[in-house]
């Protein structure tokens, strides 16, 4: 077993004016036996920096370690890592024992023990009654789990899984996610897990990095992205229904600093440490964020108003989308409101929820 | 607002029912039986009719002035009788069985390891197009052009065949390759060159489908190429390979052109295929009762072969879940 650790590491696809820049100047530590989920949208190099981290695409610049040991050029094999694929990739000509001893009939390991270790892999992920069928006549669930089994038996010291999970339907999918933790948790294996599914990834990982654009932009727990987000795409990208972001002017008073969003009369009131970082640097403009969940009708002595624009009923919540000037914003109200269509609404919040942003950088001011 | 709900089913929108009406159901009545009829009374035409007729007359001794005068006398199995009695007949099943092994399954045996040497070993795409076409040029010549092609190439006294083995120092003297015991492989040897490309585009084909995520598995797995190749590749490739091989052998068993041009069976039918006795008998020598009877037993033959084929894949898919 080992940790992980990505230094500076960059993959450029073809060359000249045709080439892609995949991944850039990549820094990511994942300790030993840690869950790491990689997330980000499609497209961002999340599935390209999990390929390189098991070898299966060079690296153009940068370096890889397992523990101590450098693995930026070797072999996968050689790198002693172990990978479950997207469209699970099992051997369809062998059945389900032979597909999960595969690995162990290629390191050469007498049959009897091949067949043992068969036995308890199968029985940890419950797939006993199933070894001697084919994958083809398996559902999607079942053959995703061979493939968990075939990466696991080899033991290996980083285990990586990309988007194992987009195949399943929802139901599946939440007793896969059940059994990914449980298995993490028996197995205490360092796990990588590559998804574009934000719940997946909070619910599982013990930290979530957030890459976009061929970059990473956030590595934290579920608190830290969802409080302290680095910058303007973690605040949007974790969080359903995404933040509302407000471009604003700042205002400088005796004691007070008020945040005035544009095209709007809305004003917002910065938290007591926000208020003093934006007094010391003196600055004219910020964006600035807040949930949907931290806006609400519980009374406190900050609010906006606005006008009820549409009020959809989901079940255990209403999303209530409300407009003020030519600013639109969301909040989350209780499922029992009922409201009309131009009603004039407050909506009250914390201002320890308002997050600032730099307007030119993007990145969190406080 | 309240979706909207039909009175019932027969309640169908204006423009439907109108659509109905304008369509007369004669056209529903004759319009089926012709298109079913059409392809019906062809199959009839061409494959029903000339079946049974063969058969009837490999029962009878019609010869070519018999069939044209309807004087022609039932005579029972005899000419069965005599095909399978006649040595001619069961030296041509073991040429047969020559060429089959060494001329198909070698042509399906090449191809492969050509296709697979191909796919494996050459990375770019536009030099794997270029031996591909290169390879399949062969095949794209006629039968005739090939069979002259290769009696030029193969001549004795000055061919290029024998030219080069002796520049090469790999033989003495000329290679005979149109006497007894050698002119059956000289077919076999010209009939490979043309179709090897058939089997190899057949399996080149597979192998571009098989799917790359299982490959990338193999290789984290940290598989070697050739068990690789052994484990993976071949068996999925199993039943691509039967259906190149059987596309070869169900050629073989209507293979006359060659024969026909490079030795006409000789020297002393020592390169006779069945068919080719069948056609020499039947449309050289007018015995048409006897080729009858050569053709409907290289039928049952080769429909025997055929069952047991189509049996062995069912299994396979079966056991794989695809039926």
């Amino acid at each position: 077993m080992s940790g992980v650790s990505l230094q500076k590491v960059n993959k450029i696809y073809g060359s000249g004016a045709d080439s892609v820049h995949a991944v850039q100047d990549l820094d990511l530590e994942v300790s030993d036996g840690e869950f790491v989920a990689l997330l980000g949208p499609s497209g961002c190099g999340k599935t390209s920096t999990l390929r390189m981290i098991v070898g299966l695409e060079s690296i153009t610049s940068g370096q890889i370690l397992f523990g101590d040991r450098d693995i930026s050029h070797l072999d996968p094999q050689d790198r002693n890592v172990a990978m479950a694929f997207e469209t699970y990739a099992l051997y369809p000509n062998f059945t389900v024992a032979d597909n999960l001893s595969f690995p162990l009939e290629v390191l050469g390991l007498p049959a009897e023990l091949q067949r043992k270790k068969t036995d308890e892999i199968a029985e940890l992920l419950r797939i006993t009654d199933i070894l001697q069928a084919y994958p083809p006549e398996l559902s999607g669930g079942q053959q995703q789990r061979v493939s968990l089994g075939r990466a696991l038996i080899r033991e290996p010291s980083v285990f990586i899984l990309d988007e194992v999970m987009s195949h399943l339907d929802a139901h599946l999918k939440f007793s896969m996610l059940f059994d990914l933790k449980r298995l993490h948790r028996e197995l205490r294996r360092t796990m990588i897990y590559v998804t574009h599914d934000q719940v997946e990834a909070l619910a599982l990982a013990d930290r979530v990095a957030v890459m976009s654009n061929a970059r990473m932009q956030q590595v934290g727990d579920r608190n830290t992205l969802y409080n302290r987000p680095a910058n303007v795409f973690v605040a949007d990208f974790i969080g359903e229904p995404p933040t509302n972001f407000f471009r604003a002017e700042v205002a400088y008073h005796d004691h007070d600093t008020i945040i005035s969003v544009m095209d709007s009369d809305l004003t917002l009131q910065p938290g007591t440490a926000a208020a003093t970082s934006l007094r010391e640097s003196q600055r004219k403009e910020v964006i600035a964020g807040i949930r949907p969940q931290n806006l609400g009708f519980a009374e406190t002595a900050h609010f906006l108003t606005a006008d009820v624009e549409i009020s959809e009923y989901l079940g255990e919540r209403s999303m209530l989308t409300v407009v003020n000037g030519t600013t639109r914003f969301q909040a989350i109200a209780p499922p029992d409101l009922r409201v009309n269509p131009g009603t004039s609404v407050r909506l009250y919040y914390e201002p320890l929820n308002v997050m600032l942003f730099d307007p030119e950088t993007e990145t969190l001011i406080a | 607002m309240a979706p909207m709900r039909r009175e019932s089913d027969t309640d169908h929108p204006e423009w439907f029912q109108k659509k109905r009406k304008s369509r007369p159901l004669i056209v529903a009545r004759w319009v089926p039986i012709a298109l079913v009829g059409l392809p019906v009374a062809t199959l009839l035409a061409i494959v029903i009719y000339p079946t049974v007729w063969m058969f009837y007359h490999s029962l009878r001794d019609t010869n070519i002035q018999g069939l044209f005068m309807g004087t022609h006398s039932h005579i029972g199995f005899s000419n069965y009788a005599d095909v399978l009695g006649s040595e001619r007949f069961q030296d041509s099943l073991l040429h047969l069985a020559q060429y089959l092994t060494f001329g198909a399954c070698l042509q399906v045996i090449i191809g492969t390891v050509l296709a697979l040497t191909l796919y494996e070993f050459v990375k770019s795409n536009a030099i794997r197009t270029v031996v591909l076409i290169m390879l399949v040029i062969p095949m794209m010549l006629p039968p005739s052009i090939v069979g002259v092609l290769w009696r030029f190439l193969l001549t004795p006294s000055n061919g290029a065949v024998n030219q080069a083995l002796l520049n090469l120092g790999l033989i003495e003297q000329h290679i005979e390759w149109f006497n007894a015991g050698i002119s059956l492989w000289s077919i076999i040897i010209a009939d490979s060159w043309n179709w090897v490309a058939l089997p190899l585009l057949i399996v080149y084909s597979g192998r571009v489908s098989l799917p790359p995520a299982v490959y990338e598995a193999a290789r984290v797995d940290g598989a070697s190429q050739w068990k690789v190749m052994r484990r993976i590749t071949l068996p999925m490739l199993k039943e691509v390979i039967a259906i190149a091989f059987i596309l070869r052998f169900t050629d073989a068993f209507k293979f006359v052109d060659l024969v026909y041009i490079m030795t006409s069976g000789g020297p002393a039918q020592s390169s006779e295929l069945p068919t080719y006795i069948a056609f020499q008998r039947g449309i050289r020598e007018f015995a048409v009762g006897e080729a009858a009877a050569y053709a409907i037993i290289i039928f049952i033959i080769s429909a025997v072969i055929i069952t047991l084929f189509l049996k062995y894949m069912k299994g396979v898919m079966r056991a794989r879940g695809f039926a």
